[in-house]
């Protein structure tokens, strides 16, 4: 598995898209939005998952863990490729909700980066390896 | 030679971009294209602080909130240049009219302003904010903002010869300066 970070606006997918997706071993490639639900075709896919930090609001907002089932997510494709939004470096937030969101994606990309065989920050387009 | 700086506010990134330009002009025109507009106290007190940075070092001001694609009608034919801050010109082509202009409107045009520039200035040093990482969904206006700068920081970026990120005053730098160690930075980032 492989933890992509990054602010807003960074270029994380293309960044994704041009190094680490490689067309020549001809695996399709799904890069699901904000979810983990892959379509329902199956075969060897190379799986990217972006937006990461809005399926976690999501699944937070239903009151479901989404630590389980991102857990659960990464044992089914050791080889995916997560995208997150770097959302912790502001001030702390005055709602509630907001507050929890922040610290506990900042506590899944902790464990996330644990775990990954990689981990890459990307500033304006450009990736710095930090694992 | 381009070269981009990334920093939060408070970073130290106007103070290291300018002695960086020092460092690498020799006897050159050295230029600071200021992008601020003054619209209240606070804005004079930073760009106050700003000229006092830079006095007795020999820049020539021209301030350019919009329109960068005039800055190099101000110039010698060839110069050293500062650009500061590209957070504060998108901002300002972005939001000076009474509708916001559109968010590929304000990027295409930056960033043609940008060619015309690099024609004259070299080295080119820009100045640019770290807006990115606090992850509040604003107002559909600000986000267009925000995702704006990101889009031509990236483009910024990959253009450039050397990117630096300046946390705290300390200078990391993400992109590096000689084509042998540009390959090199590639081969890391692809792992």
């Amino acid at each position: 598995m492989i933890l992509i970070i990054g602010g807003f606006a960074q270029g994380k997918l293309h960044y994704v898209k041009q190094s680490y997706v490689r067309c020549e071993d001809g695996r399709k490639v799904a890069v699901l939005d904000g979810t983990l639900e892959l379509p329902a075709e199956t075969g060897a896919l190379q799986v990217i998952v972006n937006h990461l930090h809005h399926y976690i609001r999501e699944q937070l907002r239903q009151g479901t863990a989404p630590e389980v089932m991102i857990e659960n997510f990464c044992k089914e494709h050791p080889d995916c490729i997560l995208i997150c939004d770097e959302i912790g470096n502001g001030i702390v937030p005055m709602e509630a909700e907001e507050r929890i969101y922040r610290e506990r994606t900042g506590r899944i990309l902790e464990q996330l980066a644990a775990q990954a065989d990689e981990v890459v920050r990307v500033v304006c387009g450009i990736g710095q390896k930090i694992k | 030679m381009m070269t981009l700086i990334l920093g939060g506010s408070g970073s130290g990134k106007s103070a290291y971009a300018e002695d960086y330009l020092l460092r690498a002009v020799g006897d050159k025109n050295k230029y600071y294209i200021a992008t601020m507009q003054i619209r209240d106290a606070e804005m004079q007190a930073k760009v106050d602080r700003h000229h006092r940075l830079r006095q007795g070092k020999g820049f020539t001001t021209i301030e350019q909130p919009t329109e960068l694609e005039q800055a190099v009608l101000q110039m010698e034919p060839t110069g050293a240049v500062l650009l500061e801050c590209m957070s504060n010109l998108t901002a300002n082509e972005m939001f000076s009219g009474e509708q916001p202009v559109d968010r590929q409107t304000v990027i295409a045009k930056i960033l043609q302003g940008m060619e015309g520039l690099r024609k004259q200035a070299d080295p080119l040093v820009i100045v640019t904010n770290n807006v990115f990482e606090d992850g509040i969904v604003y107002d559909s206006a600000t986000m267009e903002y925000i995702e704006a700068l990101g889009r031509i920081n990236e483009r910024l970026a990959a253009e450039a010869d050397e990117v630096v990120e300046v946390i705290a005053g300390i200078p990391q730098q993400i992109k590096s300066g000689s084509p042998g160690a540009k390959a090199q930075n590639r081969q890391d980032s692809r792992g």
